[in-house]
């Protein structure tokens, strides 16, 4: 979609804001503005869930301030092709993605009230982005420079996209900087000599011939690059140092991956973009242009970093790095989503991990690396029927099991009956500390801290498998809500319970399962543990529940039990920040450490 | 083995009928890509009068990759280290296909009648070098004495 174009769609969401005072718009019509509404994230996010303040009021200076991006950086466009109008096809997976990325707005309020960490204030970019960014840079730079953008890009890029440093250089020495660079300052006039390289020229390599800028087609020529003479095409620079195209090909596709700038041969004049397209047959300077950016986040992970999920290409750029400080004193951690929703820590690289600090995420990692890979495969893959003994894989996101073959019905975590479960106060997530009699032997101590870590690692990783299958059952709930809309009448907004319930169960489950590393390295005798714990048992239960209901598959039953969902769901969220919060107070308070 | 790039061809014809004054380089019988090479210190650097043994491979991807060069004998460098490495900006990044052998070897040679402690491999040499310019230039006299020549 154009740039003008979202601004004429943000026109619109404005006046949408405005008009509504609840804080879910049920208007039929406001379908795809509603998903412009998320490109306006796409530019200006803050931080999602647990940090952020924005509530509904908030997305319209949101929406204004994307405005005055849009009118600042020109180059700048957004891509949603996503939300392609009218195509039912695409918009499945769009409003899935869309709602997925959408904020909780019971979570903002809490956190509005807090107000204790600054906001992150972030974009996700992917390199195509930063690279049409970069382009926009060079048409700013263009009238300064007065020098053509094709030079301007090769400047940029050999000072690591780095502007400010640039301008510094260029005013303070700028034909040598050219030469240096090998950008030809009497532009396509052929020279005689710009080798500042230390090469020794033999009578073979001048042969100079004064070709410029062209593939040329020759009956005879002899590359003394390869040796061979033959009838080729052939290309070389002003500086007359003339290759056969194959051997040119061969050396541009190895560097292609580099991301630095390509020079002639023979000489230190720089090939540009254009010239490389040429000489390729096709247009490869992208790839260039594209390696050079991934080189430039890297160089630059301060304030770019690659989202961490597998196959996901985006690249969050925090503006303001002086915050982190602050949130790591704080015992916070600064989460940021990509616009894949991807969470993930912007500090540790590691994905979302409240209520653990990266201190603790990284203990806990370190040495669940260090304990047994095959336990772990067996913990977390099959486990005993406690009645009939028959292996089972668990494929489902709840851990309400029924035996396939003596229909015992046990819970999951603890092998023990279900009944209990359902009505009782949900036990599982409890360590039963034996301790009977005090003084044991230090052999007993290892035992038990062994004992007491695979316990939680057991746990942890219970809920490590349960979130996978969760994210599953995510992936068909777009199907589940079309069904509902076709089968049942409903409007699409209506179906939302259904994408917000397991967006919740999702967050709640990744809470539940860094908890555990929490509980591991808390001192349990302390009484503020104890309230953890607490906490961390009735989230369980609250996610089982959760689970158990977004298992339901007919359309009916789901909107009978519409009410349940969003209670189940907003219990969840609640239980989830109080976890949260209560495992802060744990870290700051010092009674969780990973020392 | 594949068949030898006319280049390679070319450039051994080149080294054996038109050698460089100082350096030899011979490819070895087994493996026409891998050379034995000689360089004389040059006159009024430490190294004078030392003969050093180099190796050096064309790797398949020559010449879009450098060759690799490795010394043999034993030298006192601030910019080759204790396994024969060399740190030069052409055998790096610094690696154009228009260069060839003889261009490299002749950087070589070059290298150690300026040594650059500023840009080291070995630290240790660097650091003398730096400290004891004197010094240093003796101890490399004194290796060349020991391991480069001729008995």
């Amino acid at each position: 979609m154009k740039a003008w174009e979202t601004l004429d769609t943000l026109k619109i969401l404005q006046t949408h804001i405005k008009k509504s005072d609840s804080n879910r718009i049920m208007t039929e019509g406001y379908t795809y503005d509603y998903s412009d509404d998320d490109s306006a994230d796409s530019i200006e996010f803050y931080n999602s869930g647990h940090l952020s303040p924005s509530t509904r009021k908030d997305h319209l200076t949101k929406a204004t301030k994307v405005t005055s991006i849009l009118s600042q950086e020109s180059g700048f466009e957004i891509d949603d092709g996503l939300y392609s109008d009218n195509d039912y096809d695409d918009y499945d997976q769009a409003y899935l993605d869309n709602v997925l990325a959408e904020p909780i707005s019971s979570q903002e309020k809490k956190e509005l009230s807090k107000g204790t960490v600054p906001n992150l204030k972030y974009e996700c970019l992917t390199t195509q982005n930063i690279f049409e960014n970069m382009l926009g840079k060079v048409n700013h730079l263009q009238p300064i420079f007065n020098i053509p953008s094709e030079d301007i890009l090769i400047l940029l890029q050999h000072y690591d996209w780095n502007e400010e440093r640039l301008l510094e250089v260029w005013t303070e020495r700028m034909d040598d900087l050219l030469i240096e660079i090998g950008i030809n300052p009497n532009h396509g006039k052929s020279i005689d000599k710009l080798s500042t390289k230390d090469k020794i020229n033999d009578d073979e390599l001048n042969q100079a011939t004064g070709a410029s800028r062209d593939v040329v087609f020759k009956n005879k020529f002899y590359c003394i690059i390869c040796c061979e003479e033959k009838s080729t095409e052939t290309f070389a620079l002003e500086c007359g140092h003339e290759y056969c195209i194959d051997c040119y090909r061969h050396y541009i596709e190895d560097k292609l991956h580099s991301g630095n700038i390509i020079n002639c041969m023979g000489c230190s004049l720089a090939l540009k973009n254009e010239d490389i397209d040429k000489i390729m047959g096709h247009p490869s300077s992208t790839k260039l242009m594209l390696s050079s950016i991934k080189s430039f986040v890297s160089k630059h992970n301060r304030n770019y970093k690659w989202c961490p999920f597998a196959d996901c290409n985006c690249i969050i750029h925090l503006k303001d790095t002086s915050s982190l400080a602050e949130y790591s004193r704080l015992h916070y951690s600064p989460f940021v989503k990509c616009s894949h929703s991807h969470k993930f820590c912007f500090t540790c690289g590691f994905e979302m991990h409240a209520p653990a600090d990266c201190n603790i995420t990284n203990a806990w990692v370190k040495k669940a690396r260090k304990e047994s890979e095959n336990l772990n495969w067996v913990l977390s893959h099959t486990k005993e029927c406690p009645k009939c003994s028959v292996n089972i894989e668990k494929d489902g996101g709840c851990n309400h099991m029924i035996c396939s073959s003596c229909k015992y019905e046990f819970c999951w975590i603890c092998e023990g009956d279900w009944a209990p479960h359902g009505k009782s106060f949900y036990q599982c997530t409890l360590y039963k500390n034996d301790e009977t009699n005090g003084n044991g032997t230090k052999t007993e101590d290892v035992a038990k801290t062994m004992k007491k870590y695979t316990f939680y690692y057991r746990m942890f990783n219970e809920h490590e498998v349960s979130a996978k299958l969760d994210w599953k059952l995510g992936q068909t709930v777009g199907n589940k809500v079309k069904a509902l809309q076709e089968k049942m009448g409903i409007s699409w907004i209506e179906g939302q319970f259904l994408t917000d319930s397991i967006r919740t169960l999702n967050e709640g489950r990744t809470a539940l399962k860094w908890s555990f590393a929490v509980a591991f390295y808390s001192d349990s005798s302390h009484n503020l543990t104890k309230i953890f714990v607490d906490n961390q048992s009735l989230l369980s239960k609250a996610v089982e529940d959760l689970s158990e209901l977004l298992q339901i598959k007919d359309p009916e039953v789901i909107m009978a039990k519409k009410t349940e969902f969003y209670n189940k769901t907003g219990y969840v969220e609640n239980r989830t920040y109080a976890l949260m919060e209560c495992g802060r107070d744990l870290l700051c308070k010092g009674i969780c450490k990973s020392g | 083995m594949a068949s030898l790039p006319k280049r390679i061809i070319k450039e051994t014809e080149r080294l054996v009928s038109d050698p460089v004054p100082g350096i030899t380089a011979e490819p070895h019988d087994d493996n026409l890509r891998y050379f034995e090479v000689t360089i004389e210190g040059p006159a009024g650097s430490p190294y004078e009068n030392g003969i050093f043994q180099l190796e050096l491979y064309l790797p398949d991807d020559y010449p879009m990759e450098a060759p690799k060069v490795r010394f043999l004998t034993k030298i006192y460098h601030p910019n080759i280290d204790r396994l024969g490495r060399i740190c030069l900006d052409v055998l790096k990044t610094n690696w154009s296909p228009a260069l060839q052998i003889r261009t490299v070897l002749l950087s070589i040679q070059a290298l150690l009648a300026s040594p650059n402690p500023n840009d080291p491999l070995a630290n240790d040499v660097a650091e003398d070098w730096i400290k004891n310019e004197e010094g240093a230039k003796n101890k490399a006299r004194e290796w060349t004495q020991l391991y480069a020549t001729k008995k």
